[in-house]
């Protein structure tokens, strides 16, 4: 899933040409965010963008804090209340137990987010790290290294996210972990992919004319070069492990209930055909935060 | 004279090419192997023992030292793990925990079921793909405009929710079919379309990105200057250059395909491969799952090699000659 939709996706992109999108190369370092600058972003402030800014907020809100949102208690209902269909009073409606499943989802948020940050954190500092040093220190390292990334993309990242957390156990933790795990190739080829970029630049070959040592083009110019693709692989990669965690709290690899993670209010919604909001309700909420963050990785690729 | 000279020193880089790709996908099958067995033993737990011990399982104490003396349970992890890949290497994928039956033969018993699925799959996925793509360059604008972001839509949707829709919709609603009857056609195409979306969004993703990169190019400026139409200009010069890198890109999507039957078996309750795995997981029938993810990885390396290995007989713009980097870049 990850490995085609990075690679390609950069030329997917909508109007700016891809020549534009990755024409900001080394040099986009000098640029400072100077007033035009500034004046050219929010130019391209689509409305879409800014939509899907605002979604994300309302999810970060929600998993901060929850109980701003909603006064329903996400683990005790009315049981008279079962099965109301979506209301004034009830957002998303009522489960079998009368519990509000708006409740259910706000309260669910902070665990489906932060699961996915662990996955995409696991990802970054690992996967960022063996590309680093596969890219910066080259040679026999690097071909060793480029063999253990090829390994783990030959493995299915789902099945690879299924085997690590039945050996880990069966917990939302772990889950992320997981996911976490089967994202370390891809972050590991995008940033051997660009510190190789940024290596063969002109501007490090000049830096180390002028004596810079291989530290300081480590952390002065390799580094800050490769941090935008990264961000931006890694935006997606957050909408995408949420999907991933999803899928494993679906197969019951994540926290039981009464916990109350988006994959699982789906899992569990989907026994009740007859209520079909308890699976469109935390459906929609996903599908809207994965679609936002995806629109907002792909307008930091084409912003420059 | 100058032009046979070149021809089979093009052949002889091709074949060298080959040699270094096939040692690379054997590395990688075995790595892969010896990836998995440390992921699964290194990790806290003895699932082994305990799947062994367990009484509700019943293994006499013969039973349980034939096993401990198969798997070479009693010795250091590496002996282990040199024992597992000498056997891998010949094909032999191991004892069941919990049937005690060979992992090749139920392997062997699921296996159809799941390439049908991922099969119709793949085909569900090129056919959207190409339609999208095809929707895209030709439709008028007010039509293309949000066509082209169906793919972002797809890859934002958890895939076991197209399943569930699926169901609830064509079984459910329209007893379109039965969902008992999970190897039935029917069944199997709405499986298929419920893995195959995500998938084709991908496809479609790089299908488009070719076709703007192409009708960019002269050849097309210079095909409307004839005044040709705009679906005549995408069938006989756009389409060809456009998806022959498909290739590469069906063959990476492999893993996903197989990844993904995992969630569309259970939902459609097929007994595939997934459905093997997620029994495996649920009684920690290690073995199985080693075999399975081998079994993906090997899948994945072949497809692969074969897209690698077509590819540049396929597309005469590669040359194999020129630089190893050009076919890096090809492979990439």
């Amino acid at each position: 899933m990850t490995l085609t939709s990075i690679s390609t996706g950069g030329e997917a992109a909508p109007p700016p040409a891809p020549a534009t999108a990755a024409g900001g190369g080394p040099q986009r370092r000098g640029t400072r965010l100077g007033p035009s600058r500034a004046r050219g972003i929010l130019a391209r402030l689509r409305p879409s963008v800014l939509l899907s800014f605002a979604v994300v907020a309302v999810v970060l809100a929600w998993s901060v804090a929850p109980t701003l949102f909603t006064s329903y208690d996400p683990a005790v209902g009315v049981t008279a209340d079962f099965f109301q269909p979506p209301s004034a009073a009830h957002w998303f409606g009522t489960d079998h137990l009368g519990r509000d499943v708006y409740a259910r989802v706000v309260h669910g948020t902070a665990s489906s987010v932060t699961s996915a940050l662990v996955a995409v954190a696991i990802g970054l500092l690992v996967g960022g790290f063996v590309g680093l040093v596969a890219g910066f220190v080259g040679g026999l390292v690097d071909v060793v290294l480029a063999r253990f990334v090829d390994v783990l993309l030959a493995i299915p990242s789902f099945l690879l996210a299924v085997v690590v957390v039945s050996a880990l156990g069966f917990e939302t933790i772990n889950a992320a972990i997981a996911t976490g795990v089967s994202a370390v190739a891809v972050f590991a080829r995008v940033m051997r992919a660009e510190v190789l970029r940024t290596r063969s630049s002109v501007f490090v070959e000049a830096a180390a004319v002028l004596g810079a040592n291989r530290w300081q083009v480590l952390t002065r110019h390799v580094l800050p070069n490769a941090s935008r693709s990264v961000l931006q692989l890694a935006v997606l990669q957050f909408g995408l492990s949420i999907l991933v965690i999803a899928g494993l709290a679906f197969l019951g690899y994540g926290d039981p209930p009464p916990a109350s993670d988006w994959g699982l209010l789906i899992s569990v919604g989907k026994d009740y055909p007859l209520a079909p909001w308890l699976v469109y309700a935390p459906a929609i909420v996903t599908v809207a935060t994965v679609l936002s963050v995806n629109r907002i990785s792909r307008w930091l690729r084409t912003t420059d | 004279m100058s032009s046979t000279t070149n021809r089979s020193a093009a052949r002889r880089a091709y074949g060298r090419y080959a040699v270094r790709r096939l040692a690379q996908a054997v590395a990688v099958v075995l790595l892969a192997y010896v990836f998995t067995f440390l992921v699964i033993s290194v990790l806290p737990g003895d699932p082994v023992s305990n799947v062994l011990r367990d009484p509700q399982n019943n293994f006499s104490e013969q039973e349980i030292a034939r096993i401990v003396a198969y798997y070479g349970l009693d010795q250091p992890i590496w002996v282990q793990l040199v024992e597992a890949l000498s056997r891998f290497v010949v094909g032999d994928l191991g004892v069941s925990l919990r049937s005690n039956l060979p992992v090749s033969g139920l392997l062997a018993d699921v296996l159809p079921s799941t390439l049908r699925l991922a099969g119709a799959a793949l085909a569900v996925a090129l056919v959207l793909a190409f339609a999208i793509a095809f929707g895209v360059r030709n439709l008028p604008a007010p039509l293309a405009r949000p066509l082209r972001a169906f793919p972002s839509l797809f890859l934002s949707v958890p895939n076991f929710l197209i399943g569930l829709v699926l169901i609830q919709w064509f079984s459910f609603q329209l007893g379109l079919f039965l969902v008992i009857d999970a190897e039935s056609l029917l069944a199997t195409f709405f499986a298929a379309v419920a893995l195959g979306i995500p998938v084709s969004a991908q496809i479609a993703e790089v299908l488009i990105a070719n076709l703007d990169h192409e009708a960019r190019q002269e050849y097309a400026a210079v095909a409307r200057s004839r005044g040709l139409g705009r679906a005549r200009l995408f069938t006989a010069h756009l389409l060809k250059p456009s998806s022959l890198p498909v290739v590469t890109v069906v063959a990476l999507t492999v893993g996903e395909l197989l990844g993904g039957s995992l969630i569309t078996e259970t939902i459609f309750g097929r007994n595939g491969v997934g459905n093997l795995v997620q029994r495996s997981v649920a009684t920690q029938d290690l073995p199985v799952l080693q075999a399975v993810v081998a079994l993906a990885a090997v899948v994945f390396v072949v497809v692969n090699l074969v897209a690698d290995l077509v590819y540049p007989l396929l597309d005469p713009r590669v040359r194999l000659d020129a630089s190893p980097a050009r076919t890096k870049e090809v492979s990439a």
